[in-house]
């Protein structure tokens, strides 16, 4: 780094964060005061602008009985700013360096503190290089089938929970829905994290099943970036806390999970009551960073310790990117007890020869999820990987909700991962107590065998809401 | 304002004369085709980014310039430019 002009910056470093100091401790008067949550906004607002127009950041891992004290000082004397840590993984620190030099380079001083550090790396920021939705009108009908069949009007469109062979598909094809509706339809005390877009909460076939702050908890507050007016959830991708969907993609998995059924609205989630708990890290593009996704998880296990049952998180993103920082905090999750369901990604690719993230990490709570089209085959663009992807489910031309009360088909892993984390609450919903070690087992061991997935996917088959609610081990051969 | 088919070839392509130190008419536009890319970074992720793994449509845009053809990928909310010299880069977003 630049050392001639140290003093300047260790200058600047220090109003920084004496500002930051004081406006902490206002919000803290603030919150003495039970001050309205809204009015927190603005004081987030400075911090975070003041987070993001520093960069390049760093993501250090400090080894244990390193002290917050240490770590300033070691960032100081490399005239970097400590501007955030994530609370879930010990040590995990976002630093900004001052001086903006090459990120890698800063990373790689970091990690050459091996007395101290454990690794660091790149926090990238998504910046601009200077130099198959089909919106569908569906006609209601409705089908003559035992069990309990919603009257949500666009449900025999959604082949996923019950495929009758129209349109081209095979009988049977689907998740069991009808079967498993007899066991359970779902539970309010079940809570789904869509670490995604974001969710419009205001959709009429979604809003009852909403996830919001409870009276009772506080709002969140991370040391850093401030207090969060999070009564909806958390959004990570700008100065506000509002989950809001600005692009769709969250709101369709949404529905997927639960759509509330049976309110002779739209479609079904395959659980008629859950919550859903909105976490934005996409921007409206449908993209964002590592950091931002990092943080949303964190705010997931905050809200856990603080006693939201948060049992899984559904995240229909990814790509080749590693993170050892997003693969601790996912870890950090799974120690809390959510399983972490993942998309295994678009490219038609093999996982275990070209690993996809988050999807690849080796954790003990991580599902990979692939997708099926509506005869059982393995989607065309569906990446696959015997010993990375787990199971497969249905992920073509699946109808769900969209934004402003909208219903739209669309296709990829993203939609099929929603209809595991979906499955995943249903088994919470009827089990309680279930571990999460447990929850994965019962997934991945009650699956549909199929043939196509032999040496596809690890488990070999299709997920399956009956025989997991049921746990009925591969009972449905097709 | 979203980007539209059109706008998002001419950002391209001044984009590209701007890269490679050339004016913008030495830029020749060989194909703009409607596609289907896998997820909504149009298949071309920059570092650290992660994307919805949605299938997503938009334009493939296809540029020659000092006999080289270039790829860039757009929708009504970006413009990428696709593998130039081993990476992606973000041109435009909304």
């Amino acid at each position: 780094m630049n050392r001639n002009n140290i003093w300047i910056h260790v200058g600047i470093a220090t109003v920084i964060i004496t500002l930051a100091a004081v406006l902490g401790q206002i919000d803290r008067w603030r919150s003495a005061l039970k001050t309205p949550v809204n009015s927190v906004r603005v004081e987030r607002k400075v911090l975070v602008e003041k987070r993001s127009a520093s960069a390049p950041e760093i993501l250090v891992k400090f080894k244990p009985g390193t002290t917050l004290e240490r770590i300033k000082s070691l960032a100081i004397g490399n005239n970097d700013l400590v501007t955030d840590h994530i609370e879930s993984v010990q040590g995990l620190t976002v630093i900004d360096d001052l001086d903006n030099e090459d990120a890698q380079a800063v990373a790689d001083q970091y990690a050459a503190m091996s007395d101290h550090v454990e690794y660091a790396e790149v926090n990238y920021q998504i910046k601009l290089d200077d130099p198959i939705q089909k919106q569908d009108t569906r006609k209601a009908f409705f089908l003559d089938i035992s069990g309990p069949q919603p009257n949500d009007p666009h449900f025999a469109d959604q082949w996923a929970l019950n495929n009758l062979g129209n349109d081209g598909g095979k009988e049977r094809a689907d998740l069991d829905a009808l079967e498993a509706w007899l066991t359970t339809k779902g539970s309010e005390d079940v809570v789904v994290a869509v670490l995604d877009s974001g969710v419009d909460y205001t959709h009429v076939d979604l809003k009852s099943n909403m996830w919001f702050r409870p009276e009772g908890l506080a709002p969140y507050v991370d040391e850093q970036l401030g207090t969060f007016n999070d009564l909806n959830g958390y959004n990570g991708t700008d100065n506000i806390a509002d989950p809001m969907d600005d692009n769709g993609h969250g709101t369709h998995c949404a529905g997927i999970i639960g759509a509330e059924g049976n309110n002779g609205e739209g479609v079904t989630g395959i659980n008629w009551k859950v919550k859903i708990m909105p976490l934005k890290f996409l921007g409206r593009g449908g993209f964002g960073s590592t950091n931002d996704a990092i943080e949303a998880i964190n705010y997931a296990v905050d809200r856990k310790k603080n006693g939201v049952n948060v049992r899984i998180i559904s995240a229909s993103w990814g790509s080749t990117s590693k993170s050892k920082a997003l693969e601790d905090t996912i870890r950090a999750a799974g120690d809390a007890g959510i399983l972490f369901v993942a998309a295994a990604g678009n490219d038609g690719s093999n996982n275990d020869r070209r690993p996809h993230y988050p999807s690849n990490y080796d954790l003990p709570n991580v599902v990979s999820v692939a997708a099926l089209d509506r005869t059982d085959n393995l989607a065309s663009f569906s990446n696959f990987g015997l010993r990375s992807v787990h199971v497969a489910a249905p992920g073509k031309a699946i109808l769900s909700t969209w934004l402003n009360d909208d219903y739209r088909e669309a296709s990829g892993t993203s939609m099929a991962t929603p209809y595991v984390s979906g499955v995943a609450a249903l088994i919470v919903a009827n089990e309680p107590g279930i571990s999460m070690d447990k929850l994965r087992g019962r997934l991945l061991g009650s699956v549909d065998k199929l043939d196509v997935l032999n040496g596809k996917v690890e488990t070999g088959g299709r997920i399956c809401a009956a025989n997991a609610l049921s746990n009925v081990v591969k009972r449905h051969i097709h | 304002m979203a980007i539209t088919k059109e706008s998002s070839v001419e950002m391209a392509k001044r984009d590209l004369a701007k890269r490679l130190d050339i004016d913008v008419e030495d830029v020749k536009k060989i194909s703009v085709s409607d596609r289907d890319f896998p997820d909504m970074s149009l298949g071309a992720p920059v570092d650290g980014e992660m994307a919805a793994q949605m299938i997503s449509s938009g334009w493939e845009i296809e540029l020659n310039a000092k006999g080289k053809n270039h790829n860039y990928r757009a929708d009504k909310y970006q413009l990428r430019l696709h593998n130039f010299k081993g990476s992606n880069f973000v041109i435009d977003s909304k």
